[in-house]
């Protein structure tokens, strides 16, 4: 299991233990929430992140570095990792979580050299063109994350307000 | 923001290791209160009203009433910054410079009363300030406001900038903040590089090349000013149609006053328009605020500024994200934060695009 996972699950609890079951007298309110509790510590012990994004991702990346390796072909630039880097049918979310962690740095590394003096120095159209594909290989691997994203609640979030109505000072 | 930067843990790479929360307890605060109080006004003091106030994602903001022989009965704020918040370790001076600098000045501040940094009876560094009545509006959705006196605040919010900026620093606190021989714009930054580069924050590539994008072009200001830094709709109380305070003064610091500007036109913080407050247009905007502090604002300047702004709003949600997930701050809606990255970075590339 992912570290976040364990923690967001730890935090919710702690938020309905701490800051809900104090505040309600109704035993019938209290009931539903040490339930909500329950389950959730059943889901910590049973769920983790999907590895469907996380896999589509790595993919993604790994598209950008084959792309790149023919791009720099003859150009001095940052290490660049063999891919596929997955192998097989890999379901375990946390290593394909810090695989793909593991292929954002590389991915800086390499924007961070293209957009610099000496790539362009070396070969600018060629820099020039993989800094574009970085982007934008990027850009669509952060595609992936909004599509599992909810919609924002934040005025609800930041007041508390069921309806959204305007937070008071 | 240098301060969020500078945790004892940023030397290390090592795996966070999980540590018990800090609770602050609200008894424990309310209790501690009184006898500061108590101490500096030499009167008894009773606290009663006392209570979290939910908005604001930092500083945790309390309201209550001391009654005392010697003040009477007295609306304050208590606003304390927890050890393991969104930017702590926390400094008040910002704050407390603002509110002691500006008082009496076109800038509206609630009035200092107290303040502590090594947190004396409470254990945390607070300050106290008087209560201002009125009400704060949303920024992140479309109110049922009247547009004309939506209009009429947002001028004002528009103009009192203007007055925070024609403000000579160097006859404030504020100099003392500067540090080194950094430009000081270019300090904010680098607090903001070095705040995303902590090793437990999650790496985006897009954040590292755009912030080393940001340090290399960013522009001299034609004025080195007092910058609010988080100048925006939702951080003032308004009452009668009159923006009666500014508040949030925590990421105050000297720099280019076209920081606050860009800031304050965030679509975010104005239900997602592109009008400030939803009914002034940019172009009545920047007149505006021009006319009123002397200041130009080109369009590459600006743009710049956009930029920016989008890679500070990217900077602040990792805070979050690392005040949740690694100083076990217990907030839910830090945690609920971290969803927001993917479509703040992907804006942030489209920003800087525009910006080249």
């Amino acid at each position: 299991m992912s570290a976040s996972f364990e923690r967001l699950i730890d935090g919710i609890i702690d938020a309905l233990q701490s800051h809900v079951v104090p505040h309600s007298n109704d035993d019938f309110v209290r009931g539903q929430v040490f339930s909500a509790i329950y389950a959730l510590n059943g889901l910590k012990l049973a769920a983790d992140w999907k590895a469907g994004p996380l896999l589509e991702q790595v993919r993604l990346q790994d598209d950008a570095f084959a792309a790149v390796t023919r791009l720099a072909d003859g150009m001095i630039h940052p290490e660049i990792p063999i891919t596929p880097r997955v192998q097989g049918n890999m379901s375990n979310a946390a290593a394909i979580e810090a695989v793909r962690d593991a292929g954002d740095r590389r991915l800086g590394e390499l924007l961070l050299w293209a957009s610099g003096e000496a790539a362009r120095a070396a070969n600018r159209d060629a820099a020039t063109e993989i800094e574009r594909l970085l982007r934008r290989a990027i850009c669509d691997q952060l595609k992936i994350e909004l599509a599992t994203t909810p919609k924002s609640m934040l005025q609800q979030i930041a007041g508390g307000e069921r309806d959204g109505g305007a937070a008071q000072g | 923001m240098l301060e969020a930067a500078q945790r004892s843990d940023d030397v290390t790479a090592a795996a966070p290791v999980p540590t018990r929360p800090v609770v602050v307890n609200d008894d424990a605060v309310r209790t501690a209160l009184a006898l500061h109080l108590s101490r500096i006004s030499g009167s008894g003091t009773e606290i009663t009203s006392f209570g979290r106030k939910s908005s604001g994602f930092s500083w945790i903001t309390y309201a209550f009433v001391a009654r005392s022989a010697a003040d009477g009965e007295r609306k304050l704020i208590l606003r304390v910054g927890p050890p393991n918040g969104l930017f702590a370790p926390y400094s008040v001076l910002p704050q407390v410079f603002a509110l002691q600098a500006l008082a009496g000045s076109g800038v509206p501040v609630p009035a200092l009363v107290s303040s502590e940094q090594d947190g004396a009876e409470i254990g945390f560094p607070f300050f106290i300030c008087e209560h201002i009545e009125g009400d704060v509006p949303a920024p992140w959705a479309a109110s049922e406001l009247d547009p004309d006196h939506k209009r009429a605040i947002a001028r004002q919010f528009v103009e009192i900038l203007a007055s925070l900026h024609r403000i000579d620093p160097d006859a404030t606190p504020f100099v003392s903040l500067q540090r080194g021989d950094e430009r000081a714009e270019v300090q904010a930054i680098a607090g903001w590089r070095a705040s995303l580069a902590r090793p437990t924050a999650r790496y985006y590539p897009l954040l590292d090349w755009g912030g080393r994008w940001l340090h290399d072009n960013c522009p001299q200001p034609s004025r080195r000013t007092i910058v609010h830094g988080d100048y925006r709709i939702g951080n003032f109380i308004e009452h009668e149609g009159r923006i009666t305070a500014i508040l949030d003064w925590e990421l105050t610091h000297l720099g280019d006053p076209r920081e606050d500007l860009a800031w304050a036109m965030m679509p975010t913080f104005n239900a997602r328009s592109r009008k400030l407050y939803g009914v002034l247009e940019r172009a009545e905007v920047i007149d505006l605020y021009q006319n009123a502090s002397g200041i130009a604002v080109s369009d590459k300047s600006l743009a710049f500024y956009e930029a920016y702004a989008l890679y500070q709003a990217a900077a602040i949600q990792m805070c979050a994200v690392r005040a949740f997930e690694v100083d076990r701050f217990n907030d839910m809606r830090l945690a609920v934060m971290a969803s927001q990255m993917p479509s703040i970075v992907r804006a942030f590339e489209r920003a800087l695009e525009a910006a080249a």
